[in-house]
């Protein structure tokens, strides 16, 4: 039972209670699988209903602004459908999950919608496949090129953006090239560019075609041929699974395992899919050492408190500001190093959030708090946020209500926290002056919902 | 935040209840303690403050002439050296000037200069080179250095809901509060109390034990901070805008020696890519008024020679302006220190140069970290190579 709960908080955003009552016995073979074949049928997110995007991208300077306030709400609705299939128990968990993990990997900010969704279902397409395919489409996507300046990266003016976060952050890391690795590679990514409709463009005339040394090879390297030589070296396979392994397992790494891990994903052809099926099938990650130890992302949070309360926001919007109140706003990483996460998400302004958010809900609270301003907002306004969102619980009283109260709390702590509930069900019952059953049952639910222990998983 | 009672409207009993009342009187922290020698201000303008128009080179014909309709006449000018003046907006400042309260540092940066927003305050925020990616800030990390034994987190503590990376450490961070009351509304959740109390301690897990931890500080400095800014009230004039307020509320927790010894500040509002003048001359003038007030407050209360206000933007701007009575984003720019114990009052250097530009911006001279390292190591008495990731050495403004 705490197996299928680890897995579901791992590979996608925690139970409902619905899939709780269906899942929680099963093997964890058997939900492996599972996770696997829905994945299969996961959707592309639809494309935002626009026209071309020439006025944003290369218009003139009053046009673009007009644009772009366009294009901000057109993200916030991406943000929010997305958030939303996170939570939603007919999509792919483990599909939503990878997408969020390589979002983070391949941190890019955009202010054009479409190539933001573009980018996003890039990711999507390639989340559980072969890296290489994701990383060849990630250098030829027009949200990253634009991110990087690719687009001035031409013939004997290279410039070096794209190149050095390539190595340093996507792929080897740190320690495993020269600066001069970086001018050489500079070089064979010339020309990769995009056009005005947002699409790739490979510029010949921008292309240097000269000779170029890169780990220790000489020959007339093209960016693919950059990236097979960087998928050549070990050290890749073991800088991305670590990375993973810190996500999905534990941020203190097991550095044998990781070793082992390494090696398949490898000699896999770095078969994402495989590596990730070996993770949530191994014994390890069951571990106790591993279950319940992690703090949850802002998302994984939201997304996950969403999903087992069947929140609905009246104002989708809110869900944005929440994000940013929390400090992990979907498309808008803080930098292309992606969110640091672990203890960096916890100050006392996003804990106390956090711990109030059920409170908020239940009560559809006035939230008054600013958020870190636009900068070209002139004043600090007032930030009242209403936060209106129904809540159901009926499912839930019905479950529970139907059991003794101790039972009936040992099961909805099982359910809800991955780590002990420091609370009896005797202090609830002790101090509630209502003895319904439907109370008990609501205020222990509200009760968990609020201690620290759920913010882990 | 407004925290309303828990689970009163939606008809179900208040969890609070369930809290033995011998818990629920008890008090947290203790109330005794005192301020700690200086203290560090950090007033950050954000968006780009354009720096050309703020300390204006009037004898410059460069200037002018990039200028056509948005250069401040040389009339108008508060000059203050042969070479460089105040925008009229900052008349208040004037005084602090003359007085030698005030060292202006021009054209600090760093290089290959990024012009996003974002990315440059990072780089400001982190100290980092520009092609590096810390997720800890210069203050996070003087707290990490030298406050192993900081009982509370509102040693740094900056003036808003939410926590700048400046302000965010390893192993410390640096506490956000916009207005006490508010604070406290937030963390006065008796559930929330009870559990801090009742369960705050020996947890297995080290990251559930820091959740508990940040909870039960945010808790215990929420209360303290209510108490504090309750002692004294400010008498200068500051402007009636949110920053005024902000700046009132600094001069008040100083002045009734609360025991913080960073504060942050910020003022928004300066990404004047059109119709600049007026915009940028309401800011400025916010500051500048904001500025005479609180100095008049230390000054009252013999605290001048205690406190530092430094005051930086991401970036200047293009020296040319552009076609809608704007400047586009730039790169270095001045830089301010106001205190009772600058080494240097007034300029301390020579303002920009105009005829070497890259493409089209001013070339930096001074390394910002540079500027932090002398603060980090004489005024806050910290290892500014160890924080800054390197030595910065060479200058001495306080």
């Amino acid at each position: 039972m705490e197996k299928i709960r680890h897995l579901y908080w791992r590979a996608g955003f925690g139970l409902n209670l619905g899939e709780w009552q269906e899942r929680r016995h099963w093997s964890v073979k058997q939900a492996v699988e599972q996770l696997f074949k829905e994945a299969e049928k996961a959707r592309p997110i639809a494309l935002p209903k626009v026209e071309s995007t020439e006025v944003v991208i290369g218009g003139n300077r009053d046009a673009k602004q007009q644009r772009q306030k366009l294009e901000r709400q057109l993200v916030g609705q991406q943000n929010v459908q997305w958030i939303q299939r996170m939570a939603n128990p007919m999509e792919s968990a483990l599909v939503e999950r990878m997408s969020l993990f390589w979002h983070g990997h391949f941190a890019c900010r955009t202010l054009v919608s479409k190539l933001a969704v573009n980018q996003l279902n890039t990711i999507r397409k390639h989340a559980l496949g072969h890296f290489r395919d994701l990383l060849l489409a990630i250098a030829q996507d027009p949200s990253m090129i634009r991110y990087l300046n690719n687009q001035q990266n031409k013939k004997g003016s290279p410039n070096e953006n794209f190149a050095r976060e390539l190595m340093e952050l996507f792929t080897i890391g740190r320690g495993n090239y020269t600066e001069q690795d970086i001018k050489e590679s500079a070089r064979a990514f010339t020309g990769w560019s995009s056009n005005l409709q947002g699409e790739y463009v490979f510029r010949m005339r921008q292309h240097d075609y000269g000779q170029k040394t890169f780990f220790g090879k000489t020959g007339n390297f093209n960016g693919e041929d950059i990236i097979d030589m960087l998928l050549e070296r070990k050290e890749t396979a073991l800088f991305i699974t670590r990375k993973i392994y810190r996500y999905f397992v534990n941020t203190k790494v097991d550095e044998a395992i990781v070793q082992d891990l390494a090696d398949t994903f490898y000699k896999s052809d770095y078969d994402i899919g495989k590596l990730m099926r070996t993770i949530f099938t191994s014994d390890w990650f069951y571990d106790s050492r591993n279950q319940g130890t992690k703090i949850k992302s802002p998302i994984e949070f939201m997304a996950g408190l969403m999903r087992q309360l069947n929140v609905d926001f009246e104002d989708p919007m809110s869900l944005i500001f929440v994000q940013k109140a929390l400090g992990q706003m979907l498309f808008n990483p803080p930098n292309v190093a992606g969110w640091p996460g672990g203890k960096n998400w916890i100050d006392n302004s996003t804990l106390m959030l956090r711990l109030n958010l059920t409170a908020y809900l239940f009560n559809a609270a006035e939230v008054n708090m600013r958020t870190k301003d636009e900068f070209e907002a002139l004043n600090r306004g007032k930030a009242q946020r209403k936060l209106k969102a129904t809540v159901d619980l009926q499912p839930i009283v019905k479950w529970a209500g139907a059991l003794a109260e101790n039972e009936a709390f040992a099961n909805l702590s099982d359910w809800l926290l991955s780590q002990p509930n420091p609370i009896q069900a005797s202090s609830i019952k002790a101090f509630l002056k209502d003895r319904s059953k439907d109370t008990f049952v609501q205020t222990s639910v509200a009760t968990m919902l609020s201690l620290p222990e759920y913010q882990m998983c | 935040m407004k925290r309303r009672d828990f689970l009163k409207n939606s008809g179900l009993a208040s969890t609070a209840l369930f809290v033995p009342s011998f818990l629920q009187a008890g008090q947290l922290g203790s109330f005794s303690r005192s301020r700690a020698g200086k203290i560090l201000v950090v007033l950050q303008l954000s968006g780009g403050n354009d720096g050309l128009n703020t300390i204006v080179p009037y004898r410059n014909d460069i200037y002018y002439q990039n200028r056509p309709t948005l250069a401040i006449k040389k009339e108008e000018v508060l000059q203050v050296s042969d070479e460089l003046g105040f925008n009229p907006a900052m008349a208040s400042l004037r005084e602090l000037y003359d007085d030698g309260l005030m060292s202006i540092v021009n054209n600090v940066g760093y290089p290959n200069p990024d012009r996003s927003h974002f990315r440059s305050m990072d780089i400001w925020h982190t100290a980092s080179n520009s092609d590096e990616y810390l997720s800890t800030g210069w203050l996070g990390r003087y707290l990490d250095s030298n406050c192993s034994d900081c009982s509370s987190p509102h040693h740094a503590l900056e003036v808003d809901d939410s926590l700048s990376l400046a302000l965010k450490g390893a192993a410390h961070n640096g506490f956000a509060m916009s207005d006490p009351k508010q604070l406290k509304r937030t963390t006065d959740n008796k559930f929330l109390k009870a559990l801090g109390q009742q369960y705050g301690h020996d947890h297995g897990d080290e990251q559930v034990a820091y959740l508990y931890k940040t909870m039960i500080d945010a808790q215990s400095s929420a209360a303290y901070l209510h108490e504090k800014a309750k002692v004294h009230r400010a008498k200068g004039e500051y402007p009636t805008t949110p920053f005024g307020k902000d700046l009132q509320q600094v001069a008040e927790l100083i002045t009734a020696d609360t025991d913080t010894k960073i504060y942050y500040l910020s003022l928004t509002g300066f990404d004047t890519h059109a119709n600049q003048q007026n915009q940028q001359e309401r800011l400025l003038k916010q500051y500048a008024d904001g500025m005479k007030a609180f100095v008049s407050d230390l000054k009252a209360n013999n605290l001048m020679d205690d406190v530092l206000i430094l005051t930086f933007s991401e970036f200047g701007r293009r020296v040319k302006q552009n076609a809608s009575r704007g400047t586009d984003h730039g790169t270095a720019n001045n830089l301010m220190l106001i205190g009772g114990q600058l080494k240097k009052p007034g300029f301390v250097n020579d303002g920009p140069d105009l005829t070497k530009l890259d493409q089209g911006d001013l070339i930096y001279q001074v390394d910002f970290r540079k500027v932090y390292a002398n603060i980090i190591e004489q005024w806050l008495e910290a290892d500014a190579a160890g924080i800054l990731n390197g030595g910065f050495g060479g200058m001495r403004l306080v």
